[in-house]
């Protein structure tokens, strides 16, 4: 956790938008940083080209997504994916994922945003039964913002997934349609 | 009933000759209750079952008692990234419930099938927490009990909470008791 920049962010300046091509040299920030990509399946970005091969064929994939904006310049990505995708019988379930410019990490900007989508995601899916969310077992900064944005720690999987040459326990989190009604 | 003798419990594939046993529990609904199997209605039905689905399967074996079909324990691996992970699934006749049966079982085919998949690191099973049975099963058979996912899967029709257990490949294999 970086301590020597203490600029802390208005949240009222963060927004969530489409990601666009224009965004492609923003998103070379977080994608060529090598702290940020420490817990997710990819490795950092070592081209443009993939970059703009996101934007333009990946970004779209997802289920729903947007830039998350810091006076509208991407500093991050957030994304649902269907759970049927994996599982057909997993169709009212949907997975959360998302990366933030570790430049913004430890000001809250993460558990805000969660927060926002977290109300968005039952609202655009009014079917949704389930928001699901799986953190490496180490990522404990990632674990805290689902904790604080009032997600629920069901348990620990063990070497649930294997990448990047090693078993990973992940930490499931979920919120239901349900929980929504008695918070915030 | 009389002790049955576990030793006398065996699990090997599915032959079509099983037919008729097979009918007699998989075409029981008290058997396939917790199963996402449909209930067999007929014997061309179990027929088609175990020869389109049982003997193609990836890891499906029949718990036999004296070589008769008296179950089945099934492991389903995932594909790709995720062939790491494989699920288990299981169910015994109703006439032979409450004898340490699917114990044995489990506790049998847990080392066969690290052996047999290469690839895999992780066995899980998801039960519903209202049957207690099935999870004392896995317990026994040296499962951990990792947590309960709420509204986690379509079942039969209806969303439902699931307790996820995980054996891994470098957990100790169970012991018979």
């Amino acid at each position: 956790m970086e301590r020597d920049r203490e600029e802390s962010v208005d949240l009222a300046q963060i927004s969530l938008r489409p990601l666009q091509l224009s965004d492609v040299d923003d998103l070379m920030v977080w994608t060529t940083d090598e702290k940020v990509p420490k817990f997710c399946t990819w490795e950092p970005y070592s081209s443009k080209d993939q970059g703009i091969d996101f934007i333009q064929n990946k970004a779209c994939e997802f289920l729903w997504s947007r830039a998350i904006c810091l006076n509208d310049s991407a500093i991050g990505f957030i994304s649902m994916t269907s759970s049927s995708v994996t599982d057909k019988s997993r169709g009212k379930s949907v997975e959360l994922g998302y990366v933030l410019g570790s430049k913004y990490w430890s000001k809250g900007i993460m558990t805000y945003v969660v927060k926002q989508v977290k109300k968005v995601a039952f609202r655009e899916f009014p079917h949704l039964e389930r928001l699901e969310a799986l953190v490496d077992a180490e990522n404990v900064g990632s674990q805290r913002v689902l904790e604080k944005a009032g997600f629920h720690r069901e348990g620990v999987l063990r070497k649930y997934l294997f990448f990047k040459g090693k078993s990973r326990d992940m930490v499931i989190f979920s919120v239901l349609s349900t929980d929504l009604n008695h918070q915030d | 009933m009389s002790n049955l003798d576990l030793s006398k419990i065996s699990l090997r594939p599915f032959k079509l000759s099983d037919v008729d046993d097979f009918l007699l529990w998989a075409g029981d609904d008290q058997v396939t209750q917790n199963l996402r199997w449909k209930t067999c209605g007929s014997r061309e039905e179990a027929l088609a079952f175990i020869r389109d689905v049982c003997i193609p399967h990836p890891w499906r074996r029949s718990i036999c008692l004296d070589d008769r079909s008296i179950g089945f324990v099934s492991v389903y691996p995932w594909s790709g990234d995720d062939r790491c992970k494989a699920d288990i699934g299981y169910a015994v006749a109703g006439d032979y419930w409450g004898q340490g049966i699917a114990t044995k079982a489990v506790k049998m085919a847990v080392p066969q099938v690290f052996n047999d998949l290469s690839h895999l690191v992780r066995l899980q099973a998801f039960t519903s927490p209202q049957n207690k049975a099935s999870q004392r099963v896995l317990e026994k058979a040296g499962f951990l009990k990792e947590g309960l996912l709420r509204k986690y899967t379509y079942f039969k029709g209806n969303i439902k909470d699931s307790i996820v257990f995980s054996f891994l490949s470098t957990d100790e294999f169970p012991h018979d008791d």
